[in-house]
């Protein structure tokens, strides 16, 4: 006779055991306790960042000092921030510094990734010392390039001193002292930017440039066709940290002119840590750092929008 | 022969295994499991048992489902209906470390850093075995796996072979009621897969346990199973000896799936009952006599399956039909014989070892009735009476 | 003919981006030429002339100076402690963090991995104000808890160490389960063992981004006694080259940042993953 088809719908079930409804087995069930390996992580996730930056929403409306919150403003202190006119030239250097400092530090960076990426032993020693200024603290950058820019004891003065001429005054200069940051900045950021590069170069495959040398190209030629096409992403990439890292300059400016002369190398960051910090005025200072908060959101974005891009291709 | 039917006796088996036997060994008993992923039911209403001591294979096409019923049964997918129970007692609401079952994993899923005596008394240590048992169990485990020279290194210090030992292993130690294996031999080299498959065969009667063990490959499944499971498509399509998968399969995706080469399918038109069996017209006209009874079987378009050991290439003018000759494929102790009907379809034929046959050669084809299968428009299949062939 | 000039046209190439390199090279070392230089000369020579760097005679009083300073050492150890506590602090939150949000299921579980993924886009001033006077009120300014506590939430570690353990085969865990691990033993005995390298990774980075904090210790430890070295060193710098003079103060640069650059010379590898891997998130 011929087989009947097994029926896996076979309903055979015996009610004792259909009747039993213990819970299911399940390891990849949503239990709450599952949430005990995040929670220390979010109890300082949730008091020291989010929860600051509510409040600090909350303080820039409102008048307040060291000692405690008072009446609240509405706009009052945005008002007063954008009347202020110390506060307009800061956003305006910090402008200006990040268009001094961002595209020369990708530039620069792309120009030692490309004629650093090599496997020689000289190419990985300057790769390191590129780098290295990056691993030092502000501190001791802006006094390396305090040394250098200073009047009379200077690098630079000593330089000058050779061929009898007097060294332009960096540091104390309205038209140089910004200036003078973004030199000892770049020195002290170029390292990032090379070794984004590099990896990005290093993820090229070598076949394409294989393929490109059996076709007879030139080095011109290879590096238009697939070096700058496969790297365009880490570019715009790169410039964007360099936009969001640099607008939050304080410390070179700090250090090195005290925002001055006469505020003309004073940064955002820098006006917020005076009028917190030394005028106590936590409704304003909280207010500007909610307009840099936006400001460098916009980038953040910007950033967050081409990663994602390039993740999904 | 099993079948549906079968499912209705193992409750009764189960009442007789011995008390002895229960605490070594597991008779598990699926019932209408169901599982889905989001909106896609990868397994819908499936019921099977195996009994104690089975070495059973679930063998299907990549995709089928085989993974989640044995990670169903190890704790490590949920079941969302029906029910799982070892020995009669419920497990399905178990975690899996209290299934007491031990896992082969096809990735074999070693602790990188720990060394093999490691690896395989990992287990035993989160249950509180004594030390002295642990080691006097790694330590046989080791000699009867032949890798008691391995047991301070590290898995990254292993070839493939040597890790699946190990994985194999750190089974074995757990003295587990089941061991379940997810194709464990599919990362490994050809030649050491036949091995392999060959030393698993030995271990199975050294090692008195319930064995499920998947994959795709059938000639695993044939060499090494007391049962099949074939499935596909969220089912089961049979389960059988492997000599019945074989020679009787239940539907044409069975057929298709188990045997190399690929079973012949030619569309036939039955034209009634016979004394003893069908006639059967092929497209080019001839009429084949088949074993296959012809009670039940309404006429009509069927579609005639035989496997190439059941058509041979005849001396001139004994065949039912002729072909002519597309591919010679020479195995050496016989040769496979690709031939086109006179009505186009594809029949591979039989031949001995040292065939005359050349391409292009018009052969006469004799094909034997007794090892005919016809398959109905809901692809299921008849066979000639039991006791004929198989 | 053709085939010459190119390779003529290409070694000048090669040339010029060398000289390039060299030359960029002797600008970023120069400074630091400069500053050990002068660290070497006594400050009444140095008032005298700088081209006296160039003669000896060279003196390593500068740096015996130093020792007596006790100042930097305390900036030193104080700098070891806010720095150390915190990196063992992020390391064991990130991972616990990360293991819970690779491998395990709790609700609200997508929702707050996004929420701390968009941490990663507030910047530090935007929470500074706020913060500050929450510590004041809590009296933690001028403690070391005060320093350690707010990197203590930084995102990256956690982000980092969800993508490690995410891309440690999940057969492993299940092969644990089976072994009858419970949740934290496959943490612990399992998984963490396998995430040194990112470990090491983000150690060194926190470790070093903490060393060189500069904008929460400036405000929260005001006190000398309290300062980090990278504040402490900054204090110093208001009176440049007033009272103690030129060499003294380039003498504690290079003593204040030979340490971390030999740091960044043993864990190059770590720091260079640590550092593309944090801005390219
Ligand atoms: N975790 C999962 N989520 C969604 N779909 C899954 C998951 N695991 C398996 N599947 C799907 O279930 C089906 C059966 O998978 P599997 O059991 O692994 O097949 P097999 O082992 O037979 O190759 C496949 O179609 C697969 O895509
Ligand atoms: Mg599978």
């Amino acid at each position: 006779m011929a087989e009947a088809l097994v029926s896996s719908q076979a309903s055979l079930s015996s009610p004792a055991l259909t009747a039993q409804r213990a819970p299911r087995a399940n390891i990849n069930a949503s239990q709450w306790r599952n949430a005990l390996f995040i929670a220390p992580y979010l109890f300082f996730f949730v008091t020291m960042l989010v929860f600051p930056l509510i409040w600090g929403i909350w303080l820039s409306f409102h008048k307040a000092d060291t000692f405690g919150v008072g009446k609240f403003v509405g706009l009052a202190n945005y008002a007063r921030l954008f009347g202020d006119k110390i506060f307009l030239q800061s956003v305006g250097n910090t402008f200006y510094f990040v268009l001094l400092t961002a595209p020369a530090l990708a530039l620069l960076g792309l120009f030692l990734a490309l004629a650093l990426n090599r496997q020689t032993r000289s190419a990985a020693f300057l790769r390191a010392a590129f780098f290295s200024s990056s691993v030092l603290s502000v501190t001791i950058v802006t006094l390396i390039w305090r040394i250098v820019f200073i009047p009379d004891f200077g690098l630079l003065a000593t330089i000058y001193g050779w061929f009898g001429a007097p060294a332009p005054a960096f540091l104390s200069s309205p038209d140089l002292s910004m200036i003078a940051i973004a030199i000892a900045t770049i020195w002290w950021c170029v390292g990032l930017p090379m070794m984004l590069f590099l990896s990005a170069l290093q993820q090229i495959p070598g076949e394409i440039y294989e393929a490109a040398a059996l076709d007879n190209a030139n080095r011109w030629q290879t590096f238009r066709s697939i070096t700058l096409p496969s790297i365009k992403r880490t570019f715009i990439l790169v410039l964007l940290i360099q936009v969001v890292m640099q607008f939050q300059l304080f410390g070179q400016a700090r250090l090195m002119t005290q925002g001055g002369p006469n505020n003309t190398s004073k940064p955002i960051v820098m006006y917020i840590y005076d009028v917190a910090f030394k005028r106590w005025d936590l409704g304003m200072g909280a207010a500007a750092s909610e307009v840099l908060f936006v400001l460098i959101l916009i980038a953040a974005m910007a950033q967050f929008v081409l990663t994602r891009r390039r993740g999904e291709n | 022969m099993v079948v549906a039917g079968d499912f209705a006796a193992a409750p009764k088996r189960s009442r007789s295994i011995t008390a002895r036997e229960v605490d070594v060994t597991a008779h598990i008993e699926i019932r209408d499991v169901v599982k889905r992923f989001g909106a896609a039911t990868v397994i819908d209403h499936l019921s099977l048992s195996i009994d104690p001591n089975e070495f059973m294979v679930f063998l299907g096409p990549s995709g089928c489902g085989k993974s989640t019923l044995l990670r169903m049964i190890a704790g490590l997918e949920s079941v969302d209906e029906g029910t799982i129970s070892i020995n009669g007692q419920r497990i399905d609401n178990l975690p899996p470390g209290q299934r007491d079952i031990a896992m082969v994993f096809q990735s074999y899923a070693l602790y990188p850093h720990m060394t093999v005596a490691d690896n395989m008394a990992f287990g035993l240590r989160n249950i509180g075995v004594a030390a002295n048992v642990i080691s006097a169990r790694v330590a046989e485990a080791g000699r009867m796996l032949e890798i008691g020279h391995l047991l301070e290194r590290k898995p990254g210090q292993l070839s493939g072979g040597q890790r699946q030992r190990v994985a194999i292993g750190r089974a074995i130690v757990k003295e587990p009621k089941a061991f379940l294996f997810d194709e464990p031999l599919s990362n490994l080299d050809a030649a050491l897969r036949v091995r392999t498959r060959v030393e698993l065969a030995q271990l199975r009667h050294r090692v008195k346990s319930t064995m499920i063990f998947v994959t795709h490959d059938q000639i695993e499944a044939m060499t090494l199973a007391d049962r099949i499971v074939v499935m596909n498509n969220r089912k089961i399509e049979q389960i059988g000896t492997p000599m019945e998968i074989y020679s009787r399969p239940a539907t044409r995706f069975v057929a298709t799936f188990v045997g190399s080469p690929t079973m012949n399918f030619v569309p036939v038109r039955v034209a009634g009952g016979g004394a003893g069996g069908v006639s059967v017209t092929l497209g080019d006209g001839t009429s084949v006599k088949t074993a296959v009874p012809a009670m039940k079987l309404e006429p009509g378009e069927f579609t005639l399956g035989i496997r190439a050991e059941g058509v041979r290439v005849a001396p001139n003018g004994q065949g039912v039909t002729t072909g002519t000759v597309d591919v010679l494929e020479r195995l050496g102790d016989r040769t496979l014989v690709y031939t086109k009907l006179k009505d186009g379809s594809v029949v591979v034929a039989e031949d001995i070892g040292y065939s005359r046959v050349a391409v292009n050669d018009t052969v006469s084809l004799s094909i034997d009735g007794s090892r005919v299968h016809l398959f109905d428009a809901s692809d299921r299949a008849w066979h000639c009476e039991e006791g004929i062939n198989g | 003919m053709s085939r010459s000039t190119s390779i003529m046209g290409r070694e000048f190439g090669d040339r010029l981006v060398l000289a390039l390199v060299i030359v960029f090279a002797l600008i970023m070392l120069a400074p630091v030429l400069w500053v050990i230089g002068l660290s070497l000369k006594a400050n009444a020579e140095l008032m005298a002339d700088t081209n006296s760097v160039f003669r000896a005679p060279y003196t390593v009083m500068n740096y015996f100076n130093i020792l007596a300073n006790s100042s930097v050492f305390r900036w030193i150890l104080n700098s070891l402690i806010v720095s150390t506590c915190l990196t063992i602090g992020t390391l064991i939150l990130c991972s616990l963090a990360g293991y819970g949000f690779a491998r395990l299921n709790f609700p609200g579980r997508d929702i707050l991995f996004v929420a701390v993924l968009l941490g990663l886009a507030v910047p530090e001033q935007a929470v500074l104000i706020a913060r500050h006077q929450i510590f004041g009120i809590l009296k933690l300014h001028n403690t070391y808890q005060g320093l350690i506590l707010p990197g203590l939430s930084a995102p990256f570690g956690v982000f980092l160490m969800t993508q490690y353990f995410r891309a440690i085969p999940k057969e492993l865990d299940e092969a644990a389960l089976l072994d009858n691990a419970s949740r934290f033993k496959i943490f612990w005995k399992v998984l963490l063992p396998l995430t040194v390298p990112a470990q090491a990774t983000l150690g060194i980075f926190t470790f070093l981004w903490s060393w060189n904090d500069y904008f929460w210790p400036l405000i929260s430890g005001t006190k000398n006694t309290m300062f980090t070295l990278t504040v402490g060193m900054a204090s110093t710098q208001t009176n440049f080259a007033q009272s103690e003079g030129l060499g003294f103060l380039m003498a504690q640069a290079i003593f204040a940042g030979a340490p971390i650059l030999i740091l960044y010379l043993f864990f190059q590898k770590y720091i260079v993953t640590a550092v593309s891997g944090a801005a390219v998130r």
